[in-house]
């Protein structure tokens, strides 16, 4: 027979399991059996009920924290973003370092190089407005900001000179391994152009525009479809407006267009017609397409293109269209404009110059990207040409686009721009230790024969 | 008596002389070499070698009357006995002649090698001898090994006779050298001479290269280092490419860096095996073994730099009943 005690630790219930038959519970004569009456309600709050193997001793109990609200008020939204790309350019504990500015008349000179040159304080706005500073670039370590000025930016500036010269395009695709300084030679690019008077649109994440992240609407019309990103194209008019405001507000409409969405005055400048398409994102689309005739209109300045990023645009984007296939980021009406000038299938009539610049930190693996750049580099030095590997499915829109755009190629720097940037730095008061042969070898040869992003992670970023 | 020491075929001849045991529970095998009471004490030249000083011929002695009843006896043998004469049907004689004076002492193998080889050093001391430092370097047996082969405690001071008296012979001049010197020096030498492995030095090649070979864990790097300006190849990537770590980079040129000569070489080197952390000390020592070539007298300053010696250190092995190498599974109350 079963126990009704605790089998495991031989204790003796303290509260009977089995219903025990009580003789005197009721009265004799009363004809209710105790037995069918309903049990007692159990007492509900602080009575301990005591289970019949219950022992005595202690247990492992575990509290579970209470979550701690944060004091004080949680960010906005969009402030962290905001803290997060906010940009400083400049520093007021560093020292001030005497150098000479870039200007429109120094862009070619070659005794510059090696040297640090300051960006001029209208081109620092400019290029705040195009978004061509990044934060990683470490331009709040130092009191204003100013760039080295490399063989290749010499090289760089002789091309766009070559370009207005004959009224056409530069194309140049800019690559190197990460942290070669590509972006950086963009941004002297840029502001060289800002220099020469040139309009100037930089494209600063290429990915912004083929990741989903910002609306997009078919255009009418069109085949095979397009598709505008109106909100990024607004915003895209604005900066175009602010950053080149000095040229456009000097420029008036020059044609009539009957496409116009808007009814447009014959007399209003080019500031203005930014200004417009910048309101409204629903037609920024139409007013860009009319800003960029108006642009390349006979007379008109030269305008630079620069993109950072390419290979987002050199695959699928993460957009849909209504067969829920994924759309090619060529089929996307602004990025479509992008690679047929930087293709060269559309011609810029007043010269200018299409910058696509690679990034080898944050991008996708482009194979045709990469094939393209290997063959235009071979071609280029005369080597034989690297066959495409049967195996291999390239992008076929994309090796078509990037096919014969040429390659400039950024190595490290050589011995004496390192020791030039160093020597800033030193006077900067960024740099604490003595710019000899010695350190300049040692910080160049363990970044890698002289690669500059990596010189200033050694220098700068990892003192101990 | 205690016979237990003595060679098992002499035991039981012993035995039996000392007990009055049947002789025919003994093993076949003895039985007619103990069937002769005349025989008794006989032994074979082999055995007795090993344990006594040679017999007495008595037949060559002068006096011949000294043992007259057993010379009677033995001839009475030899006429029943088919054989004809041997050595080992001669009469042994239970109190044997112990073969080295020595052999009463504590250590009679060491003390005969000691006067061998002590006899040897006076014999031949007035051939030409090498100049101190210039003899041809042997490494002798060690004591320990000494100790084992001739089964006796000897002291390190005792053993050191021994080596110091093989060293006085080592110095006879080579082309002079006695064969009885050789062959003592010979058999006192360890089996593998490790001054016979010398190290190749590394050379220089006609393009200037030096190529330094490094190991660590279980990594192996080749480094060619040339006159240059500091540019390092590894695997055909550069540094940065190579080692995404800062510290690895500053490992693998460690050897430049730490005697200040970075911007005057170029490395291309080759790396394989292991992690990448190995490889970039593997280079450490490549490195270092190749600047050698092209500077020897950096190799102290190399050596306190830590280029020089490998780390022989590998990942241990699991074992059986351990969790890893070392770990032992938890603890489990039931």
């Amino acid at each position: 027979m079963a126990s009704s005690g605790c089998w495991k630790c031989l204790l003796r219930p303290s509260v009977p399991v089995s219903r025990p038959i009580i003789a005197n519970a009721s009265a004799s004569f009363s004809t209710t059996t105790t037995l069918n009456a309903n049990p007692p309600k159990k007492k509900t709050g602080a009575v301990k009920i005591v289970k019949p193997h219950q022992r005595a001793g202690s247990s492992l109990k575990i509290k579970k924290k209470a979550f701690v609200k944060p004091a004080g008020r949680p960010p906005m939204p969009g402030e962290r973003k905001a803290l997060r790309k906010r940009i400083v350019l400049s520093n007021t504990n560093a020292l001030e370092v005497p150098m000479t500015d870039l200007s429109k008349d120094n862009l070619l000179d070659e005794t510059l190089v090696g040297k640090v040159a300051g960006l001029p304080d209208v081109v620092v706005d400019q290029l705040r407005a195009v978004e061509a500073f990044k934060i990683t670039q470490g331009w709040g370590l130092f009191r204003r900001p100013a760039i080295l000025v490399r063989e290749d930016s010499v090289k760089l500036a002789r091309m766009l000179e070559a370009a207005t010269e004959k009224k056409e395009a530069c194309r140049v695709l800019l690559d190197g391994q990460r942290g070669a300084g590509k972006s950086m030679l963009a941004v002297h690019a840029m502001a060289s152009a800002f220099l020469k008077g040139w309009v100037v649109i930089n494209i600063p994440e290429a990915q912004e525009l083929t990741t989903a992240t910002t609306d997009y609407s078919p255009v009418p019309n069109t085949t095979p479809q397009l598709y505008s990103q109106d909100t990024y194209v607004a915003n895209l008019l604005s900066q175009i407006g602010k950053a080149n405001n000095a040229v456009l507000s000097t420029l008036t409409l020059s044609m009539e267009h009957k496409d116009a969405p808007i009814p447009l005055q014959s007399n209003i400048s080019l500031a203005r017609l930014v200004e417009l398409g910048a309101r409204d994102p629903d037609i920024a689309w139409p007013l860009f397409n009319i800003f960029w005739r108006e642009i390349t209109a006979a007379g008109r300045p030269p305008v630079m293109m620069a993109m950072d990023g390419l290979s987002y645009f050199m695959q699928y984007s993460e957009y849909r269209n209504p067969d829920f296939d994924l759309i090619h980021a060529h089929d996307l009406a602004l990025v479509k404009h992008l690679m047929d000038h930087l293709s060269g299938s559309t011609k810029l009539p007043n010269g200018g110059a299409i910058l696509g610049v690679m990034s080898r930190s944050h991008a996708p693996k482009s194979l045709a990207a990469d094939l393209a750049i290997t063959q235009t580099e071979e071609r280029q030095l005369g080597r034989p040409r690297t066959k495409a590997d049967p195996f291999t499915k390239y992008d076929e829109r994309s090796l078509k686009v990037l096919g014969n755009v040429p390659v400039l190629r950024l190595q490290g720097l050589s011995r004496a721009e390192a020791r030039g940037l160093m020597e800033y730095w030193a006077s900067s008061g960024v740099m604490r230790t003595v710019v000899d042969e010695k350190t300049v070898a040692e910080k160049w040869t363990l970044a890698g024969n002289g690669i500059v992003g990596e010189i200033e992670r050694g220098a700068l970023k990892m003192r101990i | 008596m205690k016979v237990s020491w003595l060679p098992p075929s002499l035991r039981g001849g012993l035995r039996c002389a000392c007990s009055g045991r049947p002789i025919a529970s003994l093993s076949p095998l003895r039985q007619p070499f103990l069937s002769t009471s005349a025989k008794q004490f006989s032994i074979t030249s082999r055995i007795r070698a090993g344990i006594a000083a040679p017999e007495i011929d008595f037949d060559e002695l002068e006096d011949k009357n000294f043992v007259p009843d057993l010379q009677v006896a033995e001839k009475k043998e030899d006429t029943n006995g088919s054989k004809g004469k041997d050595r080992d049907d001669e009469v042994f004689y239970a109190r044997v002649v112990p073969e080295s004076r020595s052999y009463f002492g504590a250590q009679p193998i060491f003390i005969d090698t000691l006067i061998t080889l002590r006899r040897l050093v006076r014999k031949y001391a007035a051939l030409p001898t090498v100049k101190a430092g210039e003899a041809p370097r042997v490494a002798f047996r060690t004591l320990a090994d000494y100790r084992n082969t001739s089964g006796e405690t000897v002291g390190a001071s005792k053993y050191s006779q021994i080596v110091e008296a093989l060293r006085r012979l080592n110095h006879i001049h080579p082309s002079l050298r006695p064969k009885e010197v050789v062959d003592v020096l010979n058999s006192h030498k360890r089996d593998i001479n490790p001054f016979d492995n010398k190290t190749k030095p590394i050379q220089i090649d006609r393009f200037g290269r030096a190529l330094g070979v490094g190991k660590r864990k279980s990594s192996t790097a080749r480094a060619f280092l040339v006159e240059g300006t500091g540019e390092v190849l590894v695997n055909g990537k550069t540094l940065v490419d190579a080692f995404a770590r800062v510290h690895d980079r500053e490992s693998a040129i460690w050897a430049l860096k730490a005697t200040d000569r970075l911007d005057k070489y170029n490395v291309w080197a080759l790396c394989s095996g292991g992690g990448t952390t190995g490889q970039a000390e593997a280079l450490t020592l490549a490195v270092g073994k190749a600047l050698i070539a092209h500077e020897p007298m950096l190799k102290p300053a190399l050596r306190r730099a830590g280029c020089v010696t490998r780390d022989p250190r590998r990942v241990e092995r699991k074992k059986a009943g351990h969790v890893k190498a070392r770990k032992m599974p938890t603890w489990v109350k039931r």
